[in-house]
């Protein structure tokens, strides 16, 4: 081998052996960065599971937590797992003994059970239901029940989850109310009668009265002296004071018992006062056209402005007496006023003109009756009922009823 | 002008005494003369009723009686086949607004309120009279 070919060979020698420094750098350099991917990665992994242990940790806390009873079941209803509302709900303990939700229905409610764990696998959830259960110590509850599938990976179902609430004392409380109600209105249908019965034997002897007395004076008509028949009379006004207090009493103890609500054109009802109240002819009565249709009892409307207008007359002292019925729409009600240039009512009466038997003059036509009729009844329509008066000027009685 | 009025076979039914005398005063008052027979309550009606060949034209009837009441003594008389053609006028001091919707129901063909005063009594009655007076009627 000369010279030159040894050279040769050693610098070849050379270049490889650098190159393979080359390389094995890199392969370390490669290496080191794996090595640390894989430490990064491992840290990541670590805080994933970590995540995921919190995670369920939560949820097993909102499982162990919650008030309402948590209930997992498989698809034939046999119960994987109960919270332990679920246990003190139902009674049993899934942990010791197998159940089938089926074991828990209430016999009438089956249908309805049925049908809703029908929808339950159909649509997958089903919300609201609300029946009876019967309890291991054979107690009856009632529940509202949500209930959703529980879906693997690859979406197939594999179980149901349940959140079931007892509403038993919800229900009893419902229950009651209906009771109540129903008590309520049958005592006060009754009272209503109880009124109307009172209310004819107290004015059936007046009627009894009144015919006597005028055939004592018809049959006596020459002896009796001018005191005796002016004592009969004082006695027939007396009677017939009676009378008019049994009926107003009678109103008063029925205003607010409202009969079936009707259209009731407010037209029809002022024209029906204005043609049976006494006018006298010094008053005009003057009516807004185009008055509403409310909802509500007629009758009880009538005697709301029959009232309000036979006070305007009554207490009216002008030569040309002049009453007026007017209305605005509101958005939510009526507003009335009802206009007189009468009497007049000083401001410390406002209030108590509406109590009843408050009559502020004593007078042989008044009762003290007819203005709380008409509060009762602005109270059954849920409206208010207020005035401004100047003594001697007139009175403006506003009231509302709502729509 | 001359019309033809007819007297008319009037049962009253009616408890009370005083109530019978005034309208047997009235009545007597009236230009023509009305036979009236009183029933002092429904069972004392339904007897007088039974007698097919001589029922009466008019029926005055009291709402507030002893044990059947006004109401239930015309719902009888109402669903009686030979009973409920004759006209019955409801004669009370009672202006309960049910039991009036539930006389026009069943069938009543007047609703009148015994008034306070006994002259208004005998303007009512007159009229009530007079009026069934015009009509003409089933003969028996």
């Amino acid at each position: 081998m000369n010279l030159e070919k040894i050279e040769i060979l050693e610098r070849t020698l050379k270049r490889e052996r650098a190159a393979r420094k080359a390389a094995e750098k890199i392969l370390e350099d490669k290496s080191r960065e794996l090595y640390l991917l894989s430490e990064e990665l491992q840290e990541t992994n670590l805080k994933l599971e970590n995540l995921l242990d919190e995670k369920s940790s939560e949820l097993k806390g909102v499982f162990e937590n919650i008030l309402d009873a948590y209930v997992v079941m498989d698809l034939s209803g046999n119960v994987l797992k109960f919270n332990d509302a679920a246990t003190a709900l139902f009674g049993y303990d899934v942990t010791k003994e197998k159940l089938n939700v089926l074991n828990l229905i209430y016999e009438e409610d089956e249908v309805y059970a049925m049908t809703s764990f029908g929808e339950l696998k159909t649509k997958g959830f089903f919300k609201n239901y609300e029946a009876r259960v019967i309890t291991k110590s054979k107690e009856i509850k009632w529940v509202h029940i949500n209930a959703s599938i529980i879906f693997d990976r690859n979406n197939l179902p594999i179980a149901a989850q349940g959140i079931v609430r007892d509403i038993t004392h919800l229900k009893l409380l419902e229950e009651q109310k209906k009771q109540i109600l129903n008590k309520l209105e049958k005592s006060n249908e009754e009272l209503y009668e109880y009124a109307h019965v009172v209310s004819h034997d107290l004015k059936s002897p007046l009627r009894t009265i009144d015919a006597l007395l005028s055939w004592i004076k018809a049959d006596n008509l020459e002896k009796f002296d001018s005191e005796t028949v002016q004592n009969i009379e004082l006695i027939e006004k007396t009677v017939e004071n009676m009378d008019s207090l049994i009926s107003d009493i009678l109103s008063y103890s029925s205003a607010d018992f409202a009969a079936e609500e009707v259209d009731v054109n407010l037209n029809k009802v002022l024209q029906n006062i204005k043609t049976t109240l006494f006018i006298p002819t010094n008053i005009t009565l003057s009516i807004s056209p185009n008055l509403p249709i409310v909802k509500g009892d007629s009758t009880k409307f009538q005697q709301l402005f029959q009232n309000l207008i036979s006070n305007a007359i009554k207490f009216n002292d002008k030569e040309e007496g002049l009453i007026e019925i007017d209305f605005i729409e509101e958005p939510t009600f009526y507003q009335f006023s009802v206009k007189d240039n009468g009497l007049g009512i000083e401001k410390e009466f406002h209030e108590k003109i509406f109590k009843v038997f408050q009559s502020l003059t004593k007078r042989e036509d008044s009762t003290g009756i007819g203005l709380s009729i008409v509060k009762k009844i602005v109270d059954l329509y849920k409206g208010n009922i207020w005035l401004e008066s100047t003594p001697n000027v007139g009175t403006t009685f506003y009231f509302t009823i709502k729509k | 002008m001359n019309i033809l009025k007819r007297s008319l076979n009037i049962l009253l039914i009616e408890d009370h005494m005083i109530e019978i005398v005034k309208f047997k005063k009235t009545v007597s008052y009236h230009d023509l003369k009305h036979n009236i027979t009183e029933a002092k309550d429904a069972d004392e009606a339904f007897k007088i009723l039974e007698d097919k060949n001589n029922l009466p034209d008019l029926i005055l009837l009291d709402l507030n009686m002893p044990r059947i009441s006004g109401i239930e003594f015309l719902s009888i008389l109402k669903k009686d086949e030979d009973l409920r053609h004759i006209p019955t006028v409801i004669l009370t001091t009672s202006d309960n607004q049910k039991d009036l919707e539930e006389c026009y129901r069943i069938g009543v063909s007047g609703y009148v309120l015994k008034p306070l005063k006994y002259k208004d009594y005998e303007t009512k009655i007159e009229a009530i009279l007079t009026y069934w007076s015009l009509n003409e009627l089933k003969k028996y």
